[in-house]
């Protein structure tokens, strides 16, 4: 096994369990930071890719800006296990029939998936996501979505200030 | 493109408005006229106009089907902005910005009716949905107005992680965010499809009836219409829900092929929830806002026959339909909310001290039960008969009509308690203009049930 692989496998290991302590943990500020380790792993997984900006992005805005955003939320709302609200049990089973559903239609996805199969990732040796060519591809090709997205802020900015100002 | 760049630019227009002028009425005078330029500017890109060339590298495709839809969206626009105007005003402060979010909303509404990749799809979506959320929450002291906010904004912002999911395996698949590059062999007429591309596309299909409220993904609907403010439930459930249909169908007109056989039953199990639950709810409803709500959805069950039957007949249907569903709703809830009792009892006796106002109110509601010589007879005829040339779906024909027929019922509660029963009904002033209004967009939706063939012709010219 190459150093490539132990490292996916290790990242592909430490993300899933990550995930699913996000969910197990009963106090919400472990999930949030069990969510910034998934994060991490999957900054591991774009760096073996060759993607460094998107690496680092990662990073900075969700492990960065936006969990300590989630942090500075449930600190201030008092959340802990004690009052986290009791579900009903139909509700509980309804959720785990709905999701073990969509959960079977992903694992048999990637059985089935034969054109998938024998290819594997470009690892370390494309330079496509590199920020020289990432930033080509946006100022070019993409230049119309890039600048129509200015107008999602705006109305983003205008909504929040509507919403959180005094009247 | 000259649509979306216009009202982007009049969203910020609309915002330094509100510094140059206080009064309130002149800034609604503002946004007509805004309004108005818009609908030439769009009108002149139908016909090969360009304020300004724009390559879009082929992200966007500007063809007849969306322009149309954007100049009828934008008159709609226009005609709620005449109507309810005064209602805009009413809601709080921030005049200006109401009008500014406005503008966005149809920005985002023209990148639904032309774009030509998942990519400026994701975009539509979200700079359509994020001003809608806002708008839900406008009315700051009502609990209601917070909470629908707040539950549009969780679960729109969770459709969306779906969409993107979708968008991600579909890319993956096909390497490609353009619409219509489908893996098909053509050797052997073999249909062979990544399974990728399949689950990615499911899971499009699932948000994107979650946008247009199709069952079982609508429950947010009753709430949401029921707790925004009146003027805003109006745009939402007119405006914005034909803008999602839009989208649905230029999505999927081309990737009907990779779901095979299996996308009919699935679009047939939907279309019948949908008409199922938003009819049989609506019956039970004493409020006529929620009864709207679940109206709509109804609605929105007779507007996915346009993309079951999938042809030519289904895209002029769907044109008509959006016009007659539009215009008729956008009526009624400019008299609802110029009710002070929003429940059936309210309406009582409305006949004797508001004629005028009932009888428009009751042409609306007969073109959206979909009584003849309205335009809401044609719009479910053309729906109708489109599955009918598909051929073989007789079935789901006769299930829609049964449907119709239920409908009837509630919407003839509203004309009865105008009619037929004795009451005060309280009302906010009403001026003449708005009665004029009233006036001459119930004979436009006469005319239109008359000779639908003025907003079908535009199509082809």
């Amino acid at each position: 096994m190459s150093t490539t692989e132990i490292l996916f496998f290790f990242l592909s290991a430490l993300a899933i369990f990550s995930a699913i302590m996000v969910l197990v943990s009963k106090n919400p500020v472990h999930s949030v930071l069990w969510l910034i380790a998934v994060f991490f792993a999957i900054s591991g997984h774009y760096i073996l890719l060759n993607a460094q900006f998107l690496a680092i992005v990662n990073l900075i805005v969700y492990a960065g800006a936006i969990m300590v955003l989630f942090l500075f939320v449930i600190m201030l709302m008092n959340l802990n296990a004690e009052t986290e609200p009791q579900k009903h049990v139909w509700m509980k089973l309804a959720g785990a029939v709905s999701g073990g559903c969509f959960l079977m239609v992903l694992v048999s996805l990637v059985r089935q998936a034969t054109d998938m199969q024998h290819k594997t990732a470009l690892m370390k040796d494309g330079n496509i996501g590199l920020i020289k060519n990432l930033g080509k591809a946006l100022f070019s090709d993409y230049v119309v979505p890039f600048e129509i997205s200015s107008v999602l802020f705006l109305s983003a900015m205008v909504g929040a200030v509507v919403i959180g100002k005094k009247e | 493109m000259n649509a979306i760049i216009l009202s982007a630019l009049l969203g910020v227009v609309m915002m330094f408005s509100g510094i140059i002028t206080k009064n309130k009425s002149n800034i609604t005078k503002i946004a007509a006229v805004g309004l108005f330029l818009l609908l030439v500017a769009n009108v002149l890109n139908t016909y090969g106009g360009y304020v300004v060339h724009v390559d879009t590298h082929s992200l966007l495709n500007f063809e007849k089907f969306g322009l149309f839809f954007n100049s009828i969206a934008i008159t709609a626009t226009l005609i709620y902005v005449l109507l309810s105007g005064k209602e805009i005003e009413n809601v709080g402060v921030n005049t200006a910005e109401y009008y500014a979010l406005i503008f966005f909303v149809l920005c985002g509404v023209s990148i639904l009716s032309s774009f030509n990749g998942l990519l400026m799809l994701f975009l539509g979506i979200e700079i359509m949905s994020i001003p809608l959320y806002i708008l839900t929450g406008t009315d700051k002291r009502n609990l209601k107005s917070n909470e629908a906010s707040l539950k549009y904004f969780l679960m729109g912002a969770f459709s969306t992680g779906i969409m993107l999911m979708g968008i991600a395996l579909v890319y993956g698949a096909t390497g490609t965010f353009a619409l219509g590059t489908t893996s098909i062999s053509p050797s052997a007429g073999v249909v062979k499809t990544s399974f990728l591309e399949v689950a990615g596309l499911l899971l499009l299909f699932v948000s994107m009836c979650f946008k247009v409220s199709a069952a079982p993904f609508h429950f947010w609907t009753p709430d949401v219409y029921d707790g925004a403010p009146g003027v805003f439930t109006s745009f939402m459930a007119t405006i914005v829900k034909a803008a999602g249909f839009i989208a649905f169908i230029r999505l999927f007109d081309t990737h009907t092929d990779v779901l095979g056989p299996t996308w009919k039953i699935l679009l047939a199990f939907v279309i019948i929830a949908t008409l199922l639950i938003g009819n049989i709810t609506a019956v039970f409803q004493q409020s006529v806002k929620r009864m709207l709500a679940y109206s709509s959805i109804a609605q929105a069950g007779f507007m996915l026959f346009a993309l079951y039957s999938n042809n030519d007949f289904a895209k002029e249907g769907i044109l008509l339909y959006a016009t007659a569903y539009s215009f008729a709703t956008i009526g009624i809830f400019a008299i609802l909310i110029k009710m002070k009792d929003y429940t059936f009892d309210g309406f009582n006796g409305l006949a004797k001290s508001q004629p005028v106002l009932a009888f428009a109110n009751t042409v609306f509601l007969l073109s959206l039960a979909g009584i003849p010589l309205t335009a809401g007879f044609f719009a479910k005829y053309y729906m109708l008969a489109s599955v009918v040339k598909t051929g073989g779906s007789l079935w789901l024909v006769i299930v829609a009509v049964v449907f119709a027929a239920i409908s009837v019922y509630y919407y003839f509660r509203v004309i009865q308690a105008m009619y037929f029963k004795e009451g005060e009904p309280e009302t906010t002033t009403i001026t003449t203009g708005f009665k004029t209004g009233l006036v001459l967009l119930a004979a436009l939706i006469i005319l239109l049930g008359i000779f639908p063939s003025i907003v079908l012709n535009y199509f082809y010219f």
